[in-house]
């Protein structure tokens, strides 16, 4: 059973078992093409393999830096981009969705038996947003609504308020002339703009009141969940303050769900009752807010928590400091558990692999440029040629010596040098997989919480 | 408005030495609708060493404010009306002309207190180093000198400031080409009195023919040892900023690299010539939060080691309370308040600070109760002589309609701009229990 | 919540008629005019396009229309090679008798017939070929745009001349001619045009409201990307008549006609015995007919542009 609808049975308070939108086990991979005939070479993996819930009336942040995949992710749920696996469900039933992961977790033969095929689909075509057709399908798009970042971008330059708030009224053929104006008149009055707004162009507008155009915009279809792609990321603090307001006040009265994409730890804090917290298109810890803000159990929520401190909390708990190292490329992310490239609490059994020698030889500038071949049999055994025996030499000592990762060195099963060639090997380690802890607590990391929460890796 | 109040207010009793004292600055911008007062009587100092932070939100004038430093205005349809900039640039310390030694804790530098007095020898730089600077007056070409040199900037988008057509190393080199001519014939073993086309080589002032003359030995030979001291210095400044692999990085091309990365580019370049005066223009917003963090304690570090002061402008309270000594809040091309970072988040004293401070989402605020401002920066097109904040301001009385507040100082350091503080000349005061709302 | 908000009011607007949306287009409009209107080699272009548009409506009153084709030149065999100033011949006569002015008067109405029917069938053709290929991309847009690249490797004027040398000499063939050369240039603006204006945010807007695609086209993209196409079109105006009297100077049109064109080539061969003036008036218009809508092109290309449009 996958970790996500373990949640789902972990947590369950009666009445809000069903989920407005479930995500599971959702890959969006790009082709990276390459030449004249446009061959695919491989695939940046944004997002990689993601699921989590949605319930009615709830806001779920969705965190993480740039490159994690957060983005993609949400114009996958509401439905702009094609995703490559897994699926997402509009208004799955709770005793659907314990089935959906019955069936779509491999069993012993490998793929799901037939009966079960037929059921699956049966969910399906009932459910998956991008298999709804007809009625099904408008009921769904009409009921998820997006806003986006550039509140500049998202609104067409030629078109009056009217014409931007009103067009999805006019799409689905709502209302028409005067009732029309009046409807428009009171979505803006809901977000606290008037009717002497109603004809004017977007440019007249700051940025604020645009993005409460916006807002107007994914309310005129009375929805049942919004995305919200960092839409307060432009503003400032003191018009963020406004929006934020305003987009509570909608919720309580409403019963929205949002699902919050930012990478302001603060602002999540603020609004969301469950984070999901990615890195490099997977999700790296999720929980309720406050449990999640109160001791992490993943070291990369602590280091998102180490760079942005609360204003408030002046002595906080968490020094200010920041990461090493870029994030890895996500055509080739790394093995094991993704941040142990970065992570200060790695240790052995984090999937360390060749990369990570490469890596650390970068770091050696005159050792890199005499590297002149790896030659590898997997990602955690290849032999490493240099142009010299000394080169080999110098890097069968780092490895030995306290020049890399204490964890990387634990993690060594072989090193051998023979003139100018290294062969090393790793322990092999499967991904480190989302594991639950506690009620509608999950994090993927092999070390106990308590050490995270400690700061020291022991 | 009289700049002897303003004296007072922003130089506390035993004032450290400051490195560059703004006054009274006024920058004017021609729009459509009007003159635009962007920044409008500004005055500050910039402490030696200290980092201060300048914050406020988009449109307030701060980023105006740091750019009026190095004349990087666009002039017109900007002016800078009135008012002047002092910038009083370290001397080379005398025990070790420039090295390190302990008594200038290796940065090679005096503290701007006890300058005075200095050897004549380094050409170029020594005219840079006159007492005083008047920078909003100096021409053209000592600006250039300055520019760089003794006063750098770091800009909020490092891929629009690097030139995309160049390699990182040749927009380093250009920095010591510039500024550091005599030091880098000296790393080459060159004698100080080298000149001709190479030491316009050594400048970057190359004239027609110099390329031919430096091809022929021995100059060849001299040009080879140049370059590779150029190079030495520039892997060492991007080695400063702890770029893996900085040999390898000066071969790449700007858009080669990610975000963070090009910061560190930008930063070296900035740092290259330990510089007296930082400015920052939100060095870090395009970046990620643990990149960021991580940029600003390099910054930190590099800024500890050299006694460079860095006025940060930026617009996250979060950060500036974390990584600056003093803080200038402003609003509407003034500055309301300005003091140590503890007084000014432990007591806030103008309503601005107080609603900009509050405005941030908090672990403690409520759900749908954060504190907003209400309205919007207003216009700065030819202002009345009023409170900027009112109208936005819940604490406001009739008083501060009529009248325009001064920075005032409330206690030791901490200049407040508001007649919570001060009297107003006649009229009802605004206390903070007078709240409109 | 109330944000002050200013706006900033134009001359012809009243304070309180600005609510409505037909009113706040027409002043969208206005600033745009009143944008290209000051600059002043704009207007000098319009002054001259709409002078010439006047010769043309009006051209049966100025010049008496000849019977019965009124767009060929009446030959007065009276009065050959007459100087200009000539009674009854103001601007003098060819060696054939035609009179100059009539050929002047009238082959502003041929010029205008061209501008507008090859302008106006480019434009069509190569915004709905370019829109195709930028929107469904893939094999589409590699056939069409290989179709494009095959047009613009052969100059226009000599592949222009190829199709109307084939069809043989006449008015129709020419604009047949330059439509099949044109429309190229449209197709390749547009389809650039398409391919940024569909990755505009706005257009993802449209898409998760669940407007149709048909829709989000007219709506969204092609009103946001048409601008281009129109500079373009207003500076072909101009060109057309200069490649078309290209083609009816070295014969590709009937012989004998009121078109510039026709009438320097067939006034050129008396430049060298000093009757000037047979070449010298129609090629006058032609240069005025070009450079008028070079000017209002490069105008309108200013007064388009989003950077100064007013905030």
């Amino acid at each position: 059973m996958s970790a996500a609808s373990q949640l789902n049975s972990d947590r369950s308070p009666p009445g809000c078992l069903d989920s407005l939108l479930s995500v599971r086990n959702v890959r969006k991979y790009f082709p990276i093409r390459e030449g004249a005939l446009q061959r695919i070479v491989g695939h940046v993996r944004a997002v990689d393999g993601v699921s989590f819930d949605i319930r009615r009336g709830e806001t779920v942040g969705l965190v993480g830096e740039s490159g994690c995949g957060k983005t993609t992710l949400a114009r996958c749920v509401s439905g702009l981009t094609d995703i490559t696996g897994g699926g997402i469900y509009f208004d799955l039933p709770h005793k659907q969705a314990i089935l959906l992961g019955q069936l779509s977790s491999p069993n012993a033969e490998g793929g799901p038996l037939p009966g079960h095929k037929q059921e699956l689909e049966r969910i399906d075509t009932a459910h998956r947003i991008d298999r709804l057709e007809g009625e099904a399908g408008r009921r769904f798009r009409r009921n998820c609504q997006m806003v986006f970042q550039d509140s500049f971008a998202s609104l067409n330059p030629r078109h009056l308020v009217f014409d931007l708030v009103s067009r999805p009224l006019r799409v689905y053929r709502e209302a028409t002339g005067s009732e029309l104006t009046e409807r428009v008149v009171e979505l803006l009055e809901q977000v606290g703009l008037g009717r002497q707004h109603l004809y004017r162009y977007p440019h007249q507008f700051s940025g604020g009141q645009r993005q409460r155009i916006s807002i107007a915009r994914a309310l005129a279809l009375n929805p049942e969940i919004i995305v919200l792609d960092e839409p307060t990321s432009a503003l400032d603090v003191s018009v963020q303050a406004q929006i934020l307001n305003l987009l509570n006040e909608l919720q309580s009265q409403r019963n929205l769900a949002f699902l919050f994409v930012t990478h302001d730890l603060s602002v999540i804090h603020h609004m969301a009752d469950r984070v999901v917290v990615m890195y490099l298109g997977k999700v790296s810890e999720t929980g309720d807010t406050g449990e999640l803000f109160k001791a992490p159990h993943h070291p990369y929520t602590r280091a998102l928590m180490e760079a942005k401190p609360d204003l408030e909390d002046e002595s906080s708990k968490y020094e200010f400091k920041g990461l090493e190292g870029t994030v890895p490329d996500p055509a080739r992310p790394p093995r094991g558990c993704r941040f142990h490239t970065r992570c200060e609490f790695a240790t052995e059994s984090c999937g360390w692999e060749i990369d990570d020698i490469v890596r650390c030889l970068e770091y050696d500038p005159a050792a890199f440029e005499t590297l002149s071949g790896v030659e590898r049999r997997s990602d955690f055994d290849a032999v490493l040629t240099f142009d010299d025996a000394k080169s080999a030499n110098r890097l069968a000592e780092m490895l030995r010596s306290g020049a890399v990762p204490k964890a990387l060195q634990d993690s060594l099963s072989k090193l051998e040098l023979r003139d100018r060639h290294v062969s090393v090997a790793f322990e092999e380690v499967d991904e480190v997989p989302l594991t639950s802890r506690g009620p509608g607590r999950a994090a993927a990391c092999v070390l106990d919480p308590s050490v995270i929460a400690s700061g020291r890796n022991g | 408005m009289q700049p002897v109040d303003q004296e007072k207010a922003v130089q506390a009793r035993p004032r450290p030495a400051s490195v560059a004292s703004v006054r009274n600055l006024r920058v004017y911008f021609q729009s459509k609708r009007g003159m635009v007062h962007a920044v409008d009587g500004v005055s500050f100092d910039i402490y030696d060493g200290e980092t201060l932070g300048l914050v406020g939100e988009t449109g307030c004038g701060k980023s105006v404010t740091g750019r009026s430093f190095l004349k990087l205005l666009p002039v017109p349809p900007g002016k800078i009306a009135s008012g002047s900039i002092q910038f009083k640039p370290h001397a080379t310390c005398r025990n070790c002309d420039g090295n390190g030694c302990p008594s200038c804790e290796g940065t090679g530098r005096q503290s701007a207190a006890n300058s005075r007095g200095r050897s004549n020898e380094k050409g170029i730089r020594d005219s840079v180093d006159a007492e005083i600077v008047e920078l909003l007056e100096i021409g053209r070409e000592e600006m250039r000198r300055i520019r760089g040199d003794r006063i750098a900037m770091i800009f909020q988008d490092p891929g629009k400031a690097l030139n995309p057509t160049l390699p990182i190393s040749e927009q380093l080199s250009e920095v010591f080409l510039l500024h550091r001519t005599s030091e880098l014939l000296e790393a080459a073993g060159l004698p100080a009195s080298t000149g001709g086309a190479l030491r316009r080589f050594a400048s970057q002032e190359q004239r027609f023919g110099d390329s031919l003359l430096m091809a022929l030995p021995p100059n060849r030979a001299f040009r080879n040892r140049l370059v590779g001291a150029l190079n030495k210095m520039v892997i060492e400044a991007l080695g400063d900023t702890q770029v893996p692999n900085p040999a390898k990085l000066m071969a790449r091309y700007p858009h080669e690299l990610s975000g963070g990365m090009k910061q560190r580019v930008m930063i070296a370049q900035a740092l290259a010539c330990n510089p007296d005066i930082l400015i920052a223009d939100e060095p870090t917003t395009a970046l990620d939060v643990t990149v960021e963090a991580r940029i600003l304690e390099l910054i930190k570090e590099l800024q500890k080691k050299r006694r460079t002061s860095v006025l940060y402008i930026s617009h996250d309270l979060s950060l500036v309370r974390r990584i600056c000594d003093r803080v200038a809040v402003m609003y509407a091309g003034k500055v309301v308040e300005i003091g140590s970072t503890d007084a000014i988040f432990r007591d806030p004293r103008h309503p601005y600070t107080r609603g900009l401070i509050s405005a941030v989402p908090s672990a403690g605020a409520r759900r749908g109760e954060l504190a907003a401002i209400r309205g919007t920066v207003p216009e700065l097109v030819d202002p009345a002589p009023t409170c900027r904040f009112a109208g936005r301001c819940p604490f406001e009385a009739d008083s501060c309609r009529r009248f325009e507040p001064e920075l005032k100082p409330v206690s030791n350091g901490h200049a407040v701009a508001c007649f919570i503080d001060s009297a107003a000349p006649s009229g009802r005061q605004p206390t903070f229990q007078s709240a409109a709302v | 919540m109330t944000e002050s908000y200013k706006p900033s009011l134009q001359p012809w607007q009243s304070g309180e008629a600005r609510e409505s949306a037909l009113r706040v287009r027409l002043n969208r409009f206005m600033g745009l005019i009143q944008r290209l209107v000051s600059n002043p080699t704009t207007v000098m272009g319009l002054a001259v396009i709409v002078s010439m548009i006047g010769i043309a409506i009006f051209a049966p009153w100025i010049a008496e229309p000849n019977f019965p084709d009124p767009y060929q030149m009446p030959r007065d065999w009276g009065a050959v090679r007459k100087p200009p100033g000539t009674p009854g011949h103001i601007l003098g006569t060819t060696n054939v008798g035609g009179d100059v002015f009539y050929g002047v008067i009238w082959g502003s109405r041929k010029s205008l017939q061209l501008s507008l029917m090859v302008v106006g069938s480019t434009v069509v053709i190569g915004t709905i070929i370019g829109s195709l290929a930028g929107l469904l991309g893939g094999w589409v847009d590699e056939v069409l745009m290989r179709i494009v690249d095959v047009f613009l490797s052969i100059p226009e004027l000599i592949f222009a001349l190829a199709i109307a040398a084939v069809l043989g000499p006449s008015f129709t063939n020419i604009v047949f001619a330059l439509s099949v050369v044109l429309w190229v240039k449209y197709a390749r603006i547009m389809r650039a045009q398409v391919i940024q204006t569909k990755q505009n945010e706005y257009v993802d807007a449209a898409r998760v409201i669940g407007d149709s695609k048909l829709n989000i086209y007219l709506r969204d993209i092609l009103p946001n990307s048409i601008t281009p196409v129109t500079v373009q079109a207003t500076l072909d105006m101009g060109n057309v008549v200069l490649i078309g009297a290209t083609l009816s100077f070295i014969g590709l049109s009937e012989a004998g006609i009121a078109e510039w064109g026709v009438l320097v080539s067939e006034g050129q061969a008396g430049i060298a015995s000093g009757r000037w003036w047979a070449s010298t008036f129609p090629g006058l218009m032609i240069f005025l007919w070009a450079l008028a809508f070079n000017l209002v092109g490069d105008g309108l290309r200013d007064a388009l542009d989003p950077r100064t449009e007013g905030r």
